[in-house]
């Protein structure tokens, strides 16, 4: 979404205009949708904190700024929620090998090879973000996931530029070692079992 | 950003929620949003003609009691 369409949308929801909000609805869901699910790793804490999410988001729209910048604004509500709910559940739950299964691959694939050599990288990449702490997997999703700029991603997670850099590099060389952790694991499980 | 990394993240495929309940969310979002009055512009109303005639008045009866209290601390005090 253009800078120009963002800023006509945002004036039309000062106005009250629900079809501006079915255009944020349509631009955004899935996205905030998969930042929360890859955040929260329950489905179902997912969907809650997307409808809150939209709650919040109307309650403010005949109130946001004229230059508001909507994917930040959404992904900063968000993420507050999750942090919420986070110290109100204070829950960490690792599981997350139910939930592969419920995420629509979406892209076309060119042969039953190449599906099944991404799908196994994709669970791989998966497995390793799940081991993440939150504030490293948070800053991989916002910047990696969801295409949100240093800046923005920085605006959102309440920190300085620089801050969010280090902890970026941080999370990249976790999510890294996580990867390599998992591929070392399936040699030697092959190993084993060859043996 | 040309990160490998970050190349291999963007490239996940996304989620989409449960249809049916994104479908209510939005639906309810709407209605809200339409339903919210608009936030009314504070217009100051003009003043009735009490106000306008008490206001001078004590204005006036202000002043007069604060140069009564010189005139009476000059006479008490006197001047040098």
């Amino acid at each position: 979404m253009d800078r120009d369409t963002e800023l006509a949308l945002v004036e039309r929801l000062r106005e009250g205009d629900a079809a501006a909000f079915d255009d944020v609805h349509l631009a955004f869901n899935s996205r905030v949708f998969t930042f929360l699910l890859r955040l929260s790793r329950r489905r179902d804490v997912a969907e809650d904190l997307l409808e809150e999410t939209w709650l919040r988001f109307v309650k403010h729209g005949r109130r946001l700024r004229a230059d508001t910048r909507l994917g930040p604004w959404l992904f900063t509500v968000a993420r507050n929620l999750h942090v919420s709910y986070q110290r109100s559940r204070a829950l960490e739950n690792s599981a997350t090998a139910g939930l592969m299964a419920l995420w629509p691959t979406g892209s076309h694939r060119s042969s039953p090879f190449e599906e099944t050599a991404a799908s196994e990288l994709e669970r791989r990449i998966e497995q390793a973000l799940a081991e993440l702490p939150t504030a490293g997997r948070e800053v991989l999703l916002l910047v990696g996931v969801a295409g949100l700029d240093h800046s923005d991603a920085a605006d959102v997670c309440g920190l300085t530029p620089e801050a969010l850099r280090q902890r970026l590099h941080r999370a990249r060389q976790a999510l890294s070692r996580a990867l390599e952790r998992d591929a070392t694991g399936e040699i030697s499980g092959m190993e084993r079992v060859t043996s | 950003m040309s990160e490998p990394m970050i190349d291999l993240l963007r490239n996940l495929p996304s989620a989409t929620p449960d249809p049916a309940r994104a479908e209510r969310t939005r639906v309810r979002c709407r209605t809200r949003l339409s339903a919210v009055a608009p936030p009314v512009a504070t217009v100051p109303k003009p003043l009735g003609w009490k106000t306008q005639l008490w206001q001078p008045l004590i204005a006036v009866l202000g002043c007069a009691y604060v140069a009564e209290a010189v005139v009476q601390a000059l006479r008490s005090y006197g001047r040098p």
